[in-house]
């Protein structure tokens, strides 16, 4: 049991990051596919950078600057390019993907994965029995976890840049009457996005594991954005739906080992897609009633520009 | 038809950036451009066998993305073709399985029939929240897609994996050879005579028939279809449901023609690269044809002869998302998604 | 020190334009518009829909870059297109729509819209209510800072509104059709407000509709027309209400020949269309319908006065089979229609002038001719083929739209590229073809010019005289006194008033505001 708690938190972590990331984008109303590309991106940068410097900070930061590169080249082609966000978004996926798995041929003449030394320290471990065991052996990002989402909290539910966010996602003509510039607005998303992104995707490659695999992310990406939507867009019920999802994933870890015969891994690895069908389906009967009243609004989402 | 040829003009362009951008990625990392190309045309036209390969891998991008373009036809945005396409093809091996004795033209009939019947309801189900509640689709289909991936991968690894089956994957038992419509180049006259009969049908339906036109109205505006008495949720359905048909279709053709038995995970880029096709082939029937052709040369060339092209497989999965990031640039006009007031008048 | 004469006469305008001209691609919104504004007094700024008057105000308070001309507040010139410069003049701006986002608490609203931030970036809840007690005591009612916008009546809303414009510490309030949601009880409220603003100095620009409301509120009036200032700021009090309907009508064009429409005629009037104590859901815009019941004859135009929003929507989808009734039945050539859903309807003969054109009537991004043959598509198969001929269907629609002298250069170009007047000559020549019955027309001269108007009330006359029955629903009480046969008054979902001609103004009125009840 104890053994399955730690194994949440650890699959949790990354997804609580990206979902984070998520959550960011979808206030100011971008509905943001390219996270498992920008997850990897961070994941792959994090191990090359590392070991060609010796230092994990250094892959850190790196991590975070290709990524915010990557959000701003994003932001370029769906907004003053006019590009369609979600295809966009599905295409800077596929970038992240194929991108990282070339480069780790091109670059490290591997194929498949590589192994890195220059890891996250994990400030409790060794812990081996008993309830200490759910908090060993993690990373310094899992503990940083809940700073960084309480963090999100405070910025897009109690400050000024937070009401900014919103009233650019739900309704641009507000912010422009506030005279706020929405394009800037979602600039300012998707790069914090992006930072978060690739601290989810560190966490993966240096924090839980020591290496950076082909495809590693193996759909993490869209399971964070599933876990925005399900967390009803609030930073808070985001995590709370990652911690969820990474529980699934423990029990199907688990269940792989133990109890292969009666539940098949991969229905325990559906739970959270189906779960989503229903959360979008109830949740869009309950928002249905608001949209309703808002049906004035919608004739004015102007593409604001 | 000036607004049209220049449509065609800027697709070619970002078509044409695109490339330029991956071709600079390979030229960085050390690769000659100028060998990477000529190896992409023997790879995909000049080499032994690569022609019938290219057409090979260009009729699951066709058959699937034509469904795209049904669906976005009628303002749907099915991303789900992967799913549909994996249900489709489990489908057709059940069938074909458990009545492995059976006479081949009946079986293969039933098991096309279970391929296209699953794919359909893959579909339906998003289709049926988005009608009915106003749903968004992307979200469900995509959701559908993940699921699909899992039943194809809990199926090759549990109740039909190939018990003898040696490597890592695991795969299903093999068909009878006698169920097969081609070898395992997967091109025979048969399936040429299928697809092209499938992609003259969806043209004669979008074109050439009252509910196609009643489909483009609905896309380009549901409010408006259903002031002129439209039945706006029939036609969604409809769209929807011949969308994952021929996602399904696409399935059964891959495990009768080629594959001879499912892998898991096999072909994972078709769904993704079929709305890519789909959307380079500017959402026409006969677009989406060329450009089908065009993406399974590519494919055809990187997954199948690796040695001519020197290239590694995620060279291509850049490209392809490459060319979907820049695809869609200022392609606003055109209206992918009805506009909000269009999805409110969808949800009641 | 030497101050030029020009920027001394400046000083005394609190706001002032110069050749401000805003054109959309080939549309010219204005044109070479140059307006003083006298400090402290209420000015109003009138026109037809289109004529220019939101781009006008959009243009003062930043939201839109106008292609030429500049803005001046107090002498100061504007950076133009610039929404914080001009607040930070002290020019505020009162949205046609309303400018808050539905989700938001009122405080978080007014906090967003502030001018000023002060404090941290960061707060706390109770922080912020502290911060806007004051400024929301004066919307009065019970709305509590907590409360969402989109939970608030519609009067409150706007009250808000203005709260919102006044915490910037604006000197200058631009109201943009402020009057079109509100009850008449409340247009007065507001204009009691506005007066009491003036005479605290407050220079107020009012965008309105309606001569009325410019008599009982404004110091002066300035008349846009076709994006021409054609009447400059003049004093009330030496204006005549002929001189400035004249100039926002603007004189006759040339008239065009009025189309006959073949119907059904017969010598009795047998009821087309028939509503049976009909009651529907309310809807967030407008209250349900209650037991209404009316009937349309051949020949006949039956008119539906109200005030926007007291049911005319819903007892349009209603009718259309869009919405549903919950009580009573509809009938159509007097069969029972009420569970046909809308397709059946305008198979026998149902026909409809939507709302709103843009929306509703035509998509705007489909060729002409798929527009014009909507109706084509619905109903039995009449050959035997499944497939159709296009240029079967691109013949009848050039036919069509011959008939009707819509101006358009190919049936393949999209409809948004027709102009307002000519997208209604579609609509009709979509809706008044053979096989007409009944036609319901909601609102069909809305944002038309004076000669498209004058042309759809000709062919709805003529439709009338070739025996068809039309049911007009208008907020056009002129347009309804010309054209109706009988007139139904609408308020709060039900009838209240039915009227033969000649009508009296002053009891139509007292029905629409509820007075006669």
């Amino acid at each position: 049991m104890e053994q399955i708690l730690a194994t949440t938190l650890r699959s949790a972590a990354p997804l609580a990051l990206v979902a984070t990331a998520g959550v960011f984008a979808f206030r100011a109303g971008i509905f943001h596919l390219g996270l498992e590309g920008l997850m990897i991106v961070g994941a792959f940068t994090t191990v090359a950078v590392g070991e060609a410097t010796g230092s994990v900070e250094l892959g850190i930061l790196a991590a975070i600057g290709v990524c915010m590169v990557l959000s701003a080249v994003y932001w370029w082609v769906i907004g003053p390019l006019g590009a369609n966000v979600i295809i966009a978004g599905l295409g800077l996926t596929s970038i992240g993907l194929g991108g990282t798995a070339f480069a780790l041929g091109a670059i490290f003449d591997r194929r498949g994965s590589m192994f890195t030394e220059v890891v996250l320290p994990r400030p409790v471990s060794g812990i081996t029995s008993g309830f200490g065991v759910i908090v060993s052996e993690h990373s310094v990002l899992v503990w940083m976890t809940p700073l960084i989402v309480l963090t999100a909290w405070v910025v897009l539910r109690r400050s000024r840049f937070g009401l900014r966010l919103a009233a650019v996602g739900e309704y641009p003509f507000a912010a422009r009457a506030a005279g706020v510039n929405p394009s800037v607005v979602r600039l300012q998303a998707l790069l914090i996005a992006g930072a978060l992104c690739a601290l989810g995707g560190a966490e993966l490659s240096v924090g839980a594991l020591h290496n950076f695999t082909e495809n590693m992310t193996n759909g993490r990406g869209f399971i964070a954005f599933v876990a925005v939507i399900f967390g009803a867009w609030h930073p808070i019920g985001a995590a709370l739906a990652a911690l969820f999802f990474g529980f699934a994933d423990a029990i199907g870890i688990q269940s792989q080992i133990n109890i292969t015969e009666r539940v098949p891994r991969e229905f325990v690895l559906m739970i959270p897609y189906v779960l989503t069908i229903l959360a979008v389906w109830l949740g869009g009967l309950w928002r249905r009633r608001s949209l309703e009243a808002e049906a004035g609004y919608a004739e004015l989402r102007e593409p604001d520009r | 038809m000036t607004g049209g040829l220049q449509r065609v003009v800027s697709t070619l362009v970002l078509v044409g950036v695109s490339f330029c951008l991956t071709a600079l990625i390979l030229w960085i990392s050390g690769y000659s451009v100028g060998e990477v190309f000529s190896g992409i045309i023997q790879g995909s036209v000049t080499a032994t066998g690569a022609a019938t390969s290219s057409i090979r891998w260009s009729i699951p991008l066709l058959l699937i993305g034509l469904g795209v373009v049904i669906g976005f036809r009628a303002g749907f945005f099915n991303i789900g073709g992967q799913g549909q396409f994996y249900v489709g093809a489990c489908s057709a091996l059940a069938v074909s399985l458990g009545w492995s004795g059976g006479p081949a033209l009946l079986v293969v009939l039933c098991g096309t029939l279970a391929a296209i019947g699953a794919g359909t309801a893959w579909s339906l189900l998003p289709g049926y929240l988005r009608v009915r509640f106003g749903t968004d689709e992307v979200l469900t289909t995509l959701m559908m897609s993940f699921i699909g991936t899992l039943v194809l991968q809990y199926l090759t690894a549990g109740p039909m994996r190939n018990p003898s089956g040696t490597g890592q994957t695991a795969a299903s038992e093999r068909i009878p050879e006698g169920f097969r419509i081609t070898d395992s180049s997967g091109v025979s006259p048969t399936v040429l005579v299928l697809v092209g009969g499938v992609a003259v049908l969806v043209w004669l339906l979008l074109e050439r028939t009252r509910f196609g036109l009643a489909m483009t109205l609905v896309g380009r505006n549901p409010t408006m279809a259903r002031w002129q008495g439209i039945d706006v949720r029939r036609v969604g359905l409809g769209a929807f449901a011949l969308s994952g048909a021929l996602a399904g279709l696409a399935g059964a053709v891959e495990l009768y023609g080629p594959g001879a038995r499912l892998v898991t995970g096999f072909s994972p880029e078709v769904g993704f690269t079929a709305v890519v096709v789909a959307l380079v082939g500017l959402l026409s029937v006969w677009g989406t044809v060329v450009s089908a052709v065009f993406f399974g040369g590519l494919q055809s060339a990187i997954l199948f002869l690796p040695i001519v092209t020197d290239l590694p497989p995620p060279a291509l999965v850049l490209l392809h998302g490459m060319v979907a990031f820049l695809v869609t640039v200022r392609f606003r006009a055109i209206r992918l998604r009805p506009a909000t007031s269009a999805e409110e008048a969808l949800a009641d | 020190m030497t101050v030029p004469r020009g920027a001394a006469s400046a000083g005394t305008a609190a706001v002032r334009c110069r050749s401000v001209g805003v054109s959309f691609g080939t549309v010219r919104a204005l044109h070479s518009v140059s307006l003083d504004l006298a400090p402290a007094r209420i000015h109003a700024l009138v026109g037809q829909n289109g004529a220019g008057n939101t781009t006008l105000a959009k243009v003062l308070g930043g939201l839109q870059t106008p292609d030429a001309g500049d803005v001046h507040i107090a002498g100061r010139k504007l950076p133009p297109g610039d929404v914080r410069s001009a607040r930070a003049a002290g020019l505020a701006m009162v949205h046609q729509h309303f400018s808050l986002p539905p989700s938001f608490t009122i405080a978080e609203a007014l906090e967003l819209t502030a001018a000023r931030p002060e404090g941290r970036s960061v707060y706390r809840r109770a922080e912020l209510h502290r911060r806007w007690h004051e400024d929301v005591a004066d919307v009065g009612g019970t709305a509590a800072l907590s409360t969402r916008i989109r939970d608030l009546p519609v009067e409150t809303r706007q009250s808000l509104e203005i709260v919102r414009a006044l915490t910037t510490e604006a000197r200058i309030l631009v109201l943009d059709e402020p009057t079109a949601l509100l009850t008449p009880a409340a247009i007065e409220a507001l204009f009691e407000r506005l007066r009491r603003l003036r005479d605290d100095g407050i220079t107020v620009l009012i965008v309105l509709h309606k001569l009325r409301e410019v008599v009982a509120v404004a110091d002066t009036v300035s008349v846009l027309r076709e994006g021409e200032l054609v009447l400059g700021p003049v004093e009330m009090s030496e204006a005549t209400q002929g001189q400035i309907s004249d100039a926002i009508v603007g004189p006759a064009s040339g008239a065009d020949r009025s189309i006959g429409v073949a119907a059904a005629t017969g010598a009795e009037h047998p009821t087309l269309l028939e509503l049976v104590r009909v009651s529907s859901r309310e809807s967030a815009f407008e209250p349900g319908l209650r037991s209404v019941d009316l009937s349309v004859e051949s020949g006949e135009i039956v008119g539906v006065a109200g005030v926007e929003g007291n049911g005319q929507r819903g007892l349009v989808s209603v009718i259309a089979g869009l919405g549903a009734a919950i009580e009573g039945s509809v009938l159509l050539g007097g069969s029972e229609a009420t569970r046909s859903p809308p397709g059946r309807r305008r198979s026998r003969g149902l026909r409809l002038v939507p709302f709103d054109r843009n929306s509703e009537g035509i998509s705007r991004s489909a060729p002409l001719w798929l527009n014009q043959s909507a109706l084509r598509l619905i109903g039995r198969r009449r050959r035997r083929s499944p497939l159709i001929s296009l240029r079967d269907y691109k013949r009848q629609a050039t036919e069509a739209l011959d008939h009707w002298q819509v101006r358009y250069n190919a049936v393949t170009q999209p409809a948004e590229s027709l102009s307002g007047g000519n997208m209604q000559r579609l609509i009709l020549a979509r809706e008044l073809a053979p096989g007409l019955e009944v036609l319901v027309a909601a609102q069909p001269t809305r944002g038309l010019d004076f000669s498209a108007t004058s042309f759809v009330r000709r062919s709805l006359r003529g439709l009338r005289d070739a025996g068809a029955g039309v049911l007009l629903v208008s907020s056009d009480l002129d347009e309804l006194f010309e054209l109706s046969d009988r007139l139904l008054v609408m308020y709060g979902g039900q009838i209240v008033a039915r009227l033969e001609a000649p009508f009296d103004r002053r009891a139509v009125g007292d029905a629409m505001t509820g007075a006669s009840r």
